[in-house]
């Protein structure tokens, strides 16, 4: 096997990890595919030492998050400055949702699928400042101070975010799921 | 509101995010990135970023170049001790001599322009000032104006 070809297999291998690790982050499927593709134009100029390496996984998985947090960080100017304008009018967009009749309509048992792609949409129409820390901690496993120092902020900030991501996704959720669906969280 | 934090929720919201699957990538993905490989391997690898060359290469390289630094301080030092330099800087001397005397007369207009502003009062300094500030600003309106009226949206 060539070179190439052993690298397509790698790559067929991760790309699903990859390329959702970077879509949960940046919510944008083009942005997504940009940074997957330089996280294995990373990967194919190490791929000497990572074809043996067990922790290939969780070096992709790195470099994948670094490059979003990167560019997020290009446009972190224009982020910040709508995120408080957009945040806000996204949790006033909640309240607005909420006025909607609530879940009794919704069926209990909605497939599994069908409940994924609920929760994946929901996360994904979260505001970035809100989205990043959520994920970096819930899905990415790191703490709190961690999540600080990546995004250069301080760590009261980024409690406050995940918190309030939390319950933007929860208003968000019980409005698909119903109540008993979060397991009794609301 | 740190204090706020509902653990229940918390756990609700680590199970549903934790409960999702990879997204499959799309199926451009793969293609994508192996063209671009395809490209950098046709590249010839003097024309690539000096750390994908190959491993003796850039080790040939660095031992040229080492090997040319240290060539180059060597032969500036033997240049510096050599007899026929020290002519050669008594030559460049007379040069700097010749600048040296430019130099001085650029100092001289200097000075005698300083003289000739300080001789002026500070009432016509100040008239030239605001003159000054007055074409910048004319400058400035003119300018906007121009730009209003030819980009304006008809």
């Amino acid at each position: 096997m060539t070179d190439a070809q052993e690298f397509e297999t790698f790559m067929r291998n991760y790309q699903d990890m990859v390329f959702s690790t970077a879509m949960r982050l940046l919510a944008n499927q083009a942005e997504a595919q940009d940074v997957s593709q330089d996280v294995f134009l990373k990967a194919y100029e190490r791929f000497g030492e990572l074809r043996e390496s067990k922790t290939a996984g969780g070096w992709l998985k790195t470099v994948a998050t670094n490059l979003c947090l990167n560019h997020l960080s290009r446009y972190r100017s224009r982020w910040s400055f709508f995120s408080d304008l957009v945040g806000r009018g996204r949790e006033e967009g909640d309240e607005t949702e909420i006025e909607f009749p609530a879940s009794d309509d919704v069926e209990a048992d909605l497939a599994r699928s069908e409940r994924r792609e609920i929760v994946e949409h929901a996360l994904q129409t979260l505001p970035p400042t809100q989205r990043v820390p959520l994920v970096l901690f819930h899905m990415e496993g790191l703490q709190y101070d961690e999540i600080a120092a990546k995004l250069g902020v301080s760590m009261g900030k980024v409690k406050t975010d995940i918190f309030r991501a939390r319950e933007a996704l929860r208003r968000k959720l019980r409005l698909k799921l119903g109540e008993e669906e979060l397991a009794g969280a609301v | 509101m740190n204090e706020n934090q509902n653990p229940r929720l918390e756990a609700a919201i680590d199970r549903e995010l934790k409960a999702l699957p990879n997204l499959r990538a799309p199926q451009t993905l793969l293609p994508r990135v192996m063209a671009l490989i395809e490209q950098r391997v046709a590249v010839p690898w003097y024309r690539r970023a000096w750390q994908s060359w190959p491993m003796p290469l850039q080790a040939v390289s660095m031992l040229v170049l080492l090997a040319a630094f240290g060539g180059l301080c060597f032969g500036s030092w033997q240049l510096m001790h050599a007899p026929a330099v020290a002519s050669a800087t008594t030559e460049a001397g007379g040069w700097f001599k010749l600048l040296n005397g430019a130099l001085n007369t650029l100092g001289v207009l200097a000075n005698a322009l300083a003289l000739a502003v300080k001789s002026l009062g500070p009432m016509v300094l100040g008239g030239i000032v605001l003159a000054v500030l007055a074409g910048y600003a004319a400058c400035i309106g003119f300018g906007t104006l121009y730009v209003r009226l030819a980009f304006a949206r008809r």
